[in-house]
């Protein structure tokens, strides 16, 4: 059978699920898009057996077909096409051609039953939440998840729905961010932990302006939005109880423009040891000194901000790494740091918001100054 | 060719023995052997009345009494011996440009390009005349061109003397000496050595290097190179800590996991509380054992920058746990901890790090002010003998027990 597509609207889908294709699969048939054509439409998926996302768009087409294409081989050949209609064929034993104006091309696919199929998904909840709601809240929870193995439950985003908001959190034992939104509800109250990877695809895919469909059961969720479909398996295990550990009071309040603190924390952190990023903040009246030291080096930097601050005088560490991850995360002027004793977890949230319905609080471990 | 280096190798001479004389003349001139007085022990040290008898350091004691039962035994104390290292330690550092402290008995001096002034040898006379006048403890020493040679000449040089091997002149220096003589050659490349027929310096000296490689692999060239007289290690004046470790050899080997466990908590905590003074964490543990046939095992655990008690203690008895896998009794449990750096412990969110930093701090604290057995984990209490010294002060370890001359 035969059917006829744009060369470059076939690469602009196929580049959106290309993600999901991995160097190392377990299985050989996943270095291979599926093709699937019925009813003059061609969807194609992606598959490493964890996430799965598929994609669907109008081709001219008489007949049916299922076939594995070689993932590769196709994406290279498609960059390399100017745009013009292209003609594919395939034989029954799995022999691919692609005919366009200057020639043609060969290769050999697979049976298309040998795909792994997608997990039948039922039992599910749905819910419909805005683009921009899941993109600022997995852009602004993604970094802080953990790379720990011995810990998979933190690799992952742990999303709550409940009648009032929806929260997203992120961890990995160090930081903590905590994002939540009230201009988006669900009827009943429900979590799960999504992996990363189907959260760095979501990422680069959701733009923004459209309505996500997405369906969850206990091992499963679906995000539907425009013609793509992502499925992915969901992290099993109990999160951390977050809520136990973030502090319900922090005295001391500094407040500091953030891009300021930002590109001093940059500096003095050029100084700082190399593998422990250690800087040093010291809060004294209304001046913020920041600074790091490097001994094996004789490497040292010192700066100083005006801030306001409402507290006790206050000497803490941080870990240079995670404050600017934070600062970079968060949008407004200025940022607030709440703190209680330089061995508690320090909080950092936005001084004021633009909108209403988003709460973001981050929460950093301090490194334990030596103070003998 | 660049200046002529000149190189001066330092040793004190019986050094244990001879602070021991200072302390206590009646001493003098009798055989003393210095070391652990159980029978497990070793020899650390002895007098060369002593040595008369045909005993050595490293010789278990045991043997050493049998050889020379009238020689005086006395235990040793690190502290003393500390001192009067450092003592020297200071007047080496008050004259020479560039010295290297090795161990607590041995220095390596730069003096090259003393020449134009004072003259290598007459300088370095007079040093070790200031040390002798000072401190009342002998010394040795030679000077040469290279680490090596010197360090070699000071073992020739030795008792109480000195010694300039002139340049040039390395190779026939060395040519009739014993290859044990070479520092790296230890029993084992003796034996292999020996087998092949090779004794003596001037053998290796005539070998070609490939047929060295061939047999001993990289050691080989390194060992051709240092019986030519060849060595090109600079001095160096501070050797930073990659690792702090202890370790502790029973009086009699054991299976008493529980005993064990006490100990490996306690030297945990010890490590991890040097660690917090220096103001350091380590990311990498290790922990050994030896079994009575001296099937010697270890493993170690790569984790996050620490320096807390709580997240080492437990690495280290869950390593003990996977590495004791025969039922045969334990001679020695050791712990090291490397991939030292500056920085401090990085709390977490999800266990009680706040708690349990405000106690290390105010333990650290006590220790500082009263020692470090003034406070301790219970379970660490009966490990009365496991090294307790500061890692950090820029000495080299102190050895003790199974010391190579």
């Amino acid at each position: 059978m035969n059917f006829v597509v744009s060369s470059s609207t076939l690469l602009k889908h196929l580049q959106t699920i290309s993600g999901v294709l991995t160097t190392s699969n377990s299985l050989a048939i996943l270095d291979n898009f599926l093709f699937h054509i019925s009813d003059g439409m061609l969807n194609v998926s992606a598959s490493d057996l964890e996430t799965t996302m598929n994609t669907s768009l109008a081709v001219e087409a008489k007949d049916s077909a299922k076939i594995c294409v070689p993932a590769k081989l196709l994406l290279d050949v498609l960059k390399n096409l100017p745009d013009q209609p292209l003609t594919f064929s395939f034989e029954d034993n799995f022999s691919i051609e692609i005919s366009y104006t200057n020639g043609k091309s060969k290769m050999v696919g697979f049976n298309g039953d040998d795909f792994p199929k997608l997990p039948q998904v039922e039992n599910t909840t749905s819910i419909i939440v805005k683009g921009e709601i899941i993109s600022s809240a997995i852009n602004k929870t993604l970094f802080a998840t953990g790379t720990d193995d011995l810990r998979p439950v933190m690799s992952g985003v742990f999303c709550q729905f409940s009648p009032e908001y929806i929260v997203f959190v992120a961890t990995d034992a160090h930081k903590l961010v905590r994002y939540r939104r009230t201009d988006s509800q669900a009827t009943g109250s429900s979590s799960f932990i999504l992996p990363k990877k189907a959260l760095n695809l979501l990422k680069t895919t959701v733009k923004g302006d459209e309505k996500v469909k997405l369906e969850y059961n206990d091992s499963n969720a679906i995000f539907t939005f425009n013609e793509i479909v992502l499925t992915c398996r969901l992290i099993d295990g109990k999160y951390p109880n977050y809520e136990a550990v973030i502090p319900k009071e922090n005295p001391n309040v500094l407040t500091v423009d953030r891009l300021s603190f930002l590109s001093s924390l940059k500096r003095v952190s050029i100084f700082s040891n190399k593998t422990t990023h250690q800087v040093k903040l010291k809060i004294t009246g209304s001046e913020l000194a920041i600074s790091a030291e490097d001994l094996d080096f004789n490497n040292e930097a010192n700066e100083r901000l005006t801030c306001s601050y409402d507290g006790e005088d206050m000497e803490i560490g941080f870990n240079s790494r995670f404050l600017l991850e934070m600062l970079n995360n968060l949008e407004t002027e200025e940022i607030k740091l709440l703190m209680s004793q330089p061995n508690r977890a320090g909080i950092i949230v936005p001084a004021d918001t633009d909108n209403e319905n988003e709460d973001i609080l981050m929460l950093v471990m301090p490194v334990v100054i030596n103070r003998n | 060719m660049g200046i002529k280096r000149a190189i001066v190798h330092m040793d004190l001479d019986t050094f244990f023995v001879s602070c021991e004389r200072l302390l206590d003349s009646r001493l003098n001139n009798k055989p003393i052997l210095i070391g652990g007085t159980s029978d497990r022990g070793v020899v650390a040290s002895c007098s060369y009345e002593a040595r008369k008898f045909g005993i050595h350091s490293a010789m278990p004691m045991k043997m050493a009494k049998e050889r020379c039962p009238e020689a005086i035994i006395i235990k040793g104390n690190s502290g003393t011996y500390s001192k009067y290292s450092k003592l020297v330690t200071d007047i080496i550092a008050d004259s020479a440009p560039i010295f290297e402290k090795t161990s607590v008995d041995e220095f390596f001096l730069d003096v090259s390009g003393m020449d134009q002034f004072f003259g290598c040898m007459k300088y370095t006379q007079e040093l070790r005349h200031r040390i002798m006048r000072e401190s009342g403890l002998p010394i040795s020493f030679a000077l040469s061109e290279n680490k090596t040679v010197s360090k070699i000449g000071t073992g020739e040089a030795k008792p109480n003397n000195a010694l300039q091997i002139d340049y040039g002149t390395e190779k026939q220096f060395l040519a009739p000496l014993s290859i044990r003589k070479i520092p790296s050659v230890g029993l084992k490349t003796y034996q292999t050595l020996c087998s092949l027929g090779i004794k003596h310096i001037h053998t290796l000296q005539d070998m070609p290097v490939e047929l060295l490689e061939h047999t001993l692999g990289k050691m080989g060239s390194s060992i051709w190179k240092k019986a030519n007289g060849i060595d090109h290690q600079p001095v160096v004046q501070y050797n930073e800590r990659k690792s702090i470790s202890t370790e502790r050899t029973f009086d009699r080997d054991t299976i008493d996991i529980v005993k064990m466990r006490g100990i490996l908590s306690a030297m945990g905590e010890n490590l991890a509380y040097q660690l917090r003074r220096a103001g350091k964490v380590c990311a990498c543990v290790t922990v050994k054992i030896r079994y009575s046939d001296f099937q010697t095992k270890t493993l170690q655990k790569h984790i996050p920058y620490t320096a807390a008690d709580h997240e080492i203690i437990p690495l280290v008895l869950e390593l003990f746990e996977r590495l004791y896998d025969r039922r045969v009794l334990i001679r020695l449990i050791g712990i090291r901890l490397s991939h030292l750096v500056n920085g401090s412990f990085q709390m977490n969110l999800f266990t009680d790090d706040s708690k349990l930093t405000d106690l290390y701090q105010a333990m650290d604290k006590i220790r500082n002010q009263f020692g470090d057995r003034i406070i301790m984990r219970a379970a660490g209490l009966e490990a009365r003998t496991i090294g307790r010294t500061n890692p950090f002060n820029g000495e080299p370890p102190m050895l003790l027990a199974n010391r190579r001359v």
